[in-house]
C-alpha cells in the first residue's frame, strides 16, 4: 500500500521513492494504519483500502476530494463520524465532499459537517 | 457472390493495414517517450529496476541450464557436420556466424517471449479490464512512462545481456566439441574465433537483440491494451498477442538474414 500511495508524489513531483514512501507512512500512522504499509490489496480490509484510496487522493494537488457513497465502500461502517475524525487528522487544507443517497442519512446523525440535501 | 468475396478481402486488408498503422504509431510514441528525460521519474526507475530483475535476473539459472543443454547439442551438431563435409578450416567463421549472428539472439528472444511476453500481455490485459489504467490516468500518471517504458527498456536490456550470455555459453560448449571431434587445443580454438569474428558480427548481435527485446515487450503491451473490457477477452488477447509476437520475431530474423546477404 505504501508504494501505491507514494507513486503519486513520485510521478507528479519527482519526489525520490524513499521520501515519497516516508511521507506515505506518516499519513498511514496518523490513522493508525502503519501495519498495512507493506501489505497488498488482497490482504487489506475494506476500511484499510478506503483509507489508502483517501490518502492517495490527498497526495494529489487537487483542492477538492469527493468521496462517493462511503457506506457502499465500507459495508461494516455504522457512523460517518469515525471517518470524519480521521479525515481531520489527515488534512486541514483540502475540501472534502461526501456524496451519498438519502437512504443512508441515518448514518450522518450528529455529524459535525455541513449537510446539503 | 464474387463481390462479397472481394468486399471481404478488401475489408480484411483495410483492417490489417489499420492495425499495422496503429501498432507503428504506438511504437513511435513509445520511442519518443524513451528519448525524453522527463519520462525517467523515480517511480518509473523503480519499476524498471524490478522489471530488469524479473525479466533478466530471475531467469538466469534456467537460462544457463537451457543454454548448456540446447546450445551444446546444437553447436555439437554444427561442428560434427562441418567435420563431415571437411570444413574444418572454416570452423571459426561457421561457429561465429551461427552462434553470434543467428542462434543466440533468436533463442533468447523466444525464451523471453514465452516467459515475460505472456506475463506482460496478461498483466496489461487484466489492468485494462479492471480499469486500473483509467485510474492511473485519473491521477495524471502517464501510463506510457510508468507502465510501458520500464517493460520495453527491461526487454531490450534483458534480451541483449542474455543473448551475450547465451553466445558465451555456446562458444564454451563449442570448445568441448572441437576438442572431442578435431582434437583442437584451447589456444587454436581461441585463435580461430578471434580471427573469424568481425565488428559486423557484434553489431548484428546487438541490433538484432535490441529489435527482439523491443518487440518482445511492445507487442504484448499493445495486445493487452486492445483487450475488450471482459475477463473472457484476456485469454484471446494473450493468444493474439503471442501469435503477432512470433510473427514479428520471425520477420526480424528473416529481415536480418536478407540484409546480411545484400
Amino acid at each position: 500500500m505504501l508504494e501505491n500511495i507514494a507513486l503519486i508524489r513520485e510521478v507528479q513531483e519527482s519526489l525520490s521513492t524513499s521520501k515519497a514512501q516516508e511521507l506515505a507512512l506518516q499519513y498511514l500512522k496518523r490513522v493508525r494504519l502503519e501495519k498495512i504499509a507493506l501489505l497488498r490489496v488482497s490482504s487489506c480490509s475494506k476500511i484499510e483500502i478506503f483509507y489508502t484510496l483517501l490518502i492517495r487522493a490527498l497526495m494529489t494537488k487537487k483542492a477538492t476530494i469527493i468521496i462517493v457513497t462511503p457506506f457502499t465502500l465500507m459495508p461494516n461502517l455504522r457512523a460517518i463520524n469515525v471517518i470524519i475524525e480521521d479525515i481531520q487528522l489527515l488534512t486541514q487544507d483540502k475540501k472534502i465532499i461526501i456524496l451519498d443517497n438519502t437512504t443512508n442519512q441515518t448514518h450522518y446523525k450528529g455529524c459535525s459537517c455541513n449537510i446539503t440535501k | 457472390m464474387i463481390m462479397k468475396f472481394i468486399e471481404g478481402v478488401g475489408e480484411k486488408t483495410l483492417n490489417a493495414l489499420f492495425s499495422i498503422y496503429e501498432a507503428l504509431k504506438f511504437s513511435f510514441i513509445c520511442i519518443v517517450h524513451m528519448l525524453q528525460p522527463q519520462s525517467y521519474n523515480p517511480a518509473m526507475r523503480m519499476v524498471l529496476t524490478k522489471q530488469i530483475y524479473f525479466t533478466a535476473v530471475t531467469v538466469i539459472p534456467t537460462f544457463i541450464m537451457m543454454a548448456v543443454i540446447f546450445g551444446s547439442v546444437i553447436i555439437g551438431v554444427v561442428i560434427a557436420l562441418a567435420t563431415e563435409y571437411s570444413l574444418q578450416d572454416q570452423i571459426g567463421s561457421i561457429i561465429i556466424t551461427f552462434v553470434i549472428n543467428e542462434f543466440a539472439p533468436f533463442f533468447t528472444a523466444l525464451l523471453i517471449s514465452l516467459r515475460s511476453g505472456t506475463a506482460i500481455n496478461t498483466e496489461i490485459a487484466v489492468m485494462n479490464v479492471n480499469r486500473e489504467l483509467n485510474t492511473l490516468k485519473e491521477y495524471d500518471i502517464n501510463i506510457i512512462d510508468y507502465l510501458f517504458l520500464p517493460r520495453i527498456i527491461s526487454g531490450i536490456i534483458s534480451v541483449v545481456s542474455l543473448s551475450i550470455l547465451f553466445a558465451l555459453i555456446m562458444l564454451g560448449s563449442g570448445y568441448i566439441f572441437t576438442l572431442f571431434y578435431m582434437n583442437m587445443d584451447f589456444h587454436t580454438y581461441k585463435y580461430l574465433l578471434v580471427s573469424a569474428i568481425e565488428v559486423k558480427d557484434i553489431v548484428v548481435l546487438l541490433l538484432k537483440s535490441i529489435a527482439f527485446g523491443f518487440v518482445t515487450m511492445l507487442i504484448p503491451i499493445y495486445s493487452g491494451l486492445k483487450t475488450a473490457k471482459a475477463y473472457t477477452a484476456i485469454p484471446i488477447s494473450v493468444l493474439n498477442g503471442m501469435v503477432k509476437l512470433f510473427i514479428a520475431i520471425f520477420f526480424i530474423e528473416v529481415l536480418s538474414l536478407v540484409l546480411q546477404l545484400i
